[in-house]
C-alpha cells in the first residue's frame, strides 16, 4: 500500500501552492465572504493555469486525471479557507459533456473558461429535496416547445449563473422514475424570476428561490434523453460526494492549523494554552479525525480510480467527512474562545461553511438512508 | 537564439524553520527550484518564443540535485531540455566554484547567446554567481535586469537600478541576472508536468568538463543573524506626527 505522492502529484500541488499564494490569499477570501462575492478572478487564474480542465476529456481540451489527484487538489484549495474552491465546476461540466448537445457543450465550456459559474442546479423544491419523487415543477412539451411551471428553492449560485440546469417532471408520465428530465434554461428567460435568500453561511455562493411562471423555450433546451433526467444527474453523485468530502477535509485542516497555531501563541496563566492538557486533548482528537477523513477520502478516490464498485462508500465517506470536519471546526472555535466568534476571524467562517456541508449535497441523514439500505442488502 | 537558464535546486522557503537563536534550519525543507529562479525561466521562455529560440536549463551541485522530481520540476517550467552537472565533489561548493562549473557547462552546451539567472539563490543569497559566471565566460554580465527582448540582432535590456531605469542594447553573448519581480512566472500545469518527463536531459560528468582545480579554500568561521536594531518605543501623535516621524527617521539615518 503506497501512501506516497507521485512526482507529478507533488509538482502539481507545488504549482497550486504558488497560484494560491498569488491569487487566493486569506485577505481575498475574507473580502469575498464579507461582500458575498464569488471567487471569479481565482477561478479564472485556475483556468488559465490549466487546473480547471483537469478531469475533462481530451477532446474538449481537458486532461483526464485520476480521482486521487483531483481530491488532493480540492483538499489543497479548501485548506486555503476557500469553500467549494475546486471540483464542483468539473461536476457541472461532466453533466453537460456527457449528455448535452454540441451547442450546450460549447456554451458551458466557454463560460467555465472565463472563470464563470455556468449553471446552478435546479433540483430542490419547497416540497421536494431528498425525496425527488415529490418534485412538482412541470415541463410540458408542445409544438417543438417546452413550458415550465413551478418553484425551486435553495438554489446555489443562481444569481452568478447564466443558466439553470433545471430538473422538471412530465405531468403525463406516472412512473416517477421516468418522468423527470433535465433542461438548460437561461436565467434571463421570460417568466423566470428569483428571490435571494439571506443565509448565515456559504457567503461566496448566493442561494435563491426560483419561480418559473410558464417559462417557454424551444425543446432544444433538453439535456440528454427525455425522462432520463434523474438517472443522468445520479451519474455524478458519487463523485460529488467525494469532492464535498475533500472540501470538508481541506476546510477542517485549515481550522485545525489555525487553532493549533493559536494554542501555541495564546498565553494564559503565564503559559501558552497549548501547554494545557485539555487543549492538547482537543488538538489530538481533531488530528485523529483529520487523519480518518483523509484516509476515507483518499481510499474512496482510489476505489473510483480502480473502477471498483463504490456501493455505499460515497455516502459513508460524505457522512463521516461532513460530520467529523464540522466537529474539528467546532473544537477549533472552542480553542479560540470569544475571539473565534468575532466577525473577520477565519475560524468563524470555516465553522459556518463546514456546517453547510452537513446538508449540502445530501444531508447526514440521507447518507444513512443510502448507505444503510445498501449495508442491509449486502448482508441479506 | 540559444538561451540557457542557470538555476539552483535549493530548499523550499515554505519549509524553513527559524530556530530560537534566529538562525534558519533548512534540514527538513523539501528542495525546489530556487525561489527567484522561475523569473529567469519565464523571461527565457518569452524571449525564445519571440525569437524561435531554444531554452536550455542548467544546474550544478551535489549528486542529490539530480532526481526525477528535480528534473521534472525544472522541465515543467518552460524548458526545452535540461543539462545537469551533479557530483558530490560539489558538496558545500562556494559561489565562485559553482560559477566556474556553470561556465564550463555553458561552454560544453556551445553556441549559447544568453544565460539568464535569478537575482540570487534563496538559501545562500549572495547574488555572486551570475557575474562571476560572466567573468569566467569572458562575457558581459548585467545584474538587476527587469526586462529583455530581442532587437536589431541583439538584445534590449532594461535594468532597474537605484538611480532609475536604464535601457541598453547588447550585441554579444551576455549573462543576465533578473530582478525578483521582473515578471510574474507562470505556474506549471498538469500538461507541462506530464510533458516534462518526455523532454531530453543530459547529465554532464564534472570530471569531463574543463574545470580548473579549486583555488583558495573558503572556511566559514561564524554566522550570526542580522542585527534587529533597537526598539525605540517612541509614539508620535498629534498633527505634527508625520513631520516628527520624518525627522526621527532622518536622525536615525533611516531615510
Amino acid at each position: 500500500m503506497d501512501f506516497g505522492l507521485t512526482d507529478e502529484q507533488e509538482l502539481l500541488l507545488s504549482s497550486l501552492d504558488e497560484l494560491l499564494e498569488r491569487e487566493c490569499p486569506e485577505s481575498y477570501v475574507a473580502d469575498l465572504d464579507l461582500h458575498h462575492q464569488p471567487p471569479t478572478s481565482f477561478r479564472k487564474a485556475m483556468h488559465e493555469a490549466g487546473f480547471m480542465s483537469l478531469g475533462f476529456p481530451e477532446e474538449y481540451g481537458g486532461m483526464p486525471t485520476d480521482a486521487v489527484t483531483l481530491v488532493l487538489l480540492a483538499e489543497r484549495v479548501c485548506r486555503q479557507g476557500l469553500n467549494n474552491g475546486f471540483g464542483l465546476e468539473l461536476l457541472q461540466a461532466m453533466d453537460i459533456l456527457e449528455f448535452g448537445s454540441t451547442e450546450q457543450k460549447d456554451e458551458i465550456l466557454g463560460l467555465l473558461s472565463n472563470g464563470e459559474v455556468p449553471f446552478a442546479l435546479g433540483f430542490t423544491e419547497p416540497g421536494a429535496g431528498s425525496d425527488n419523487s415529490a418534485m412538482a415543477t412541470t415541463a410540458v412539451h408542445h409544438d417543438g416547445m417546452v413550458t415550465f411551471k413551478g418553484t425551486k428553492t435553495l438554489i446555489t449560485n443562481a444569481l452568478q449563473s447564466k443558466y439553470l440546469l433545471l430538473m422538471a417532471r412530465n405531468p403525463e408520465v406516472e412512473d416517477k422514475r421516468h418522468a423527470i428530465s433535465m433542461y438548460l434554461v437561461p436565467m434571463d428567460a421570460p417568466g423566470l424570476t428569483t428571490n435571494q435568500l439571506d443565509k448565515i453561511l456559504w457567503h461566496i455562493s448566493d442561494s435563491c428561490e426560483i419561480f418559473l411562471d410558464d417559462v417557454t423555450l424551444p425543446e432544444s433546451c433538453l439535456v440528454g434523453v427525455k425522462g432520463n433526467g434523474f438517472k443522468q444527474l445520479m451519474r455524478n453523485f458519487e463523485f460529488e460526494r467525494l469532492v464535498i468530502s475533500a472540501t470538508c477535509l481541506g476546510l477542517a485542516q485549515c481550522a485545525f492549523d489555525d487553532a493549533a497555531s493559536y494554542a501555541a501563541q495564546r498565553v494564559q496563566f503565564g503559559r501558552p494554552i497549548g501547554d494545557f492538557q485539555l487543549i492538547q486533548l482537543k488538538l489530538t482528537d481533531m488530528a485523529i479525525k483529520l487523519e480518518n477523513i483523509r484516509n476515507f477520502v483518499y481510499r474512496t478516490a482510489w476505489l473510483l480510480d480502480q473502477d471498483l464498485p463504490l456501493r455505499s462508500q460515497g455516502a459513508l465517506c460524505k457522512r463521516y467527512a461532513a460530520m467529523a470536519a464540522f466537529e474539528v471546526a467546532d473544537e477549533a472555535m472552542q480553542i479560540f474562545g470569544g475571539v473565534g466568534v468575532t466577525v473577520g476571524t477565519r475560524v468563524s467562517r470555516l465553522w459556518r461553511d463546514l456546517r453547510g456541508h452537513r446538508f449540502g449535497g445530501g444531508t447526514d441523514e440521507i447518507m444513512v438512508h443510502i448507505a444503510g439500505r445498501q449495508i442491509v442488502k449486502d448482508h441479506a | 537564439m540559444k538561451i540557457v537558464v542557470a538555476y539552483k535546486w535549493a530548499p523550499n522557503p515554505q519549509d524553513l524553520e527559524v530556530r530560537p537563536d534566529g538562525t534558519v534550519d533548512a534540514g527538513r525543507a523539501k528542495p525546489a527550484v530556487s525561489e527567484y529562479d522561475p523569473v529567469a525561466f519565464e523571461l527565457a521562455r518569452r524571449l525564445a518564443d519571440a525569437t524561435g529560440g531554444e531554452v536550455v536549463g542548467l544546474t550544478v551541485g551535489p549528486a542529490a540535485i539530480d532526481t526525477p522530481l528535480a528534473r521534472k520540476a525544472a522541465l515543467s517550467r518552460g524548458l526545452d531540455r535540461l543539462v545537469v552537472v551533479a557530483d558530490d565533489a560539489l558538496v558545500g561548493a562556494d559561489s565562485t566554484r559553482l560559477a566556474v562549473v556553470l561556465a564550463a557547462a555553458v561552454r560544453g552546451i556551445g553556441d549559447v547567446d544568453v544565460v539568464l539567472t535569478g537575482d540570487s539563490s534563496i538559501d545562500v543569497a549572495e547574488g555572486q554567481v551570475p557575474l562571476t559566471l560572466a567573468g569566467h565566460l569572458g562575457w558581459l554580465g548585467l545584474a538587476r535586469v527587469a526586462a529583455v527582448e530581442a532587437a536589431d540582432g541583439g538584445l534590449v535590456v532594461e535594468r532597474d537600478l537605484p538611480a532609475g531605469v536604464s535601457v541598453l542594447h547588447v550585441a554579444g553573448p551576455v549573462v543576465l541576472a533578473a530582478t525578483a519581480d521582473a515578471v510574474v512566472p507562470r505556474v506549471a500545469g498538469m500538461k507541462d508536468i506530464l510533458a516534462a518527463a518526455k523532454k531530453p536531459v543530459e547529465a554532464l560528468a564534472l570530471a569531463a568538463l574543463d574545470v580548473p582545480a579549486p583555488g583558495t579554500a573558503l572556511t566559514t568561521l561564524a554566522t550570526a543573524r542580522p542585527s534587529q536594531g533597537e526598539r525605540r518605543r517612541v509614539v508620535l501623535e498629534g498633527p505634527t506626527a508625520v513631520a516628527d516621524l520624518v525627522a526621527a527617521l532622518d536622525l536615525a539615518g533611516a531615510r
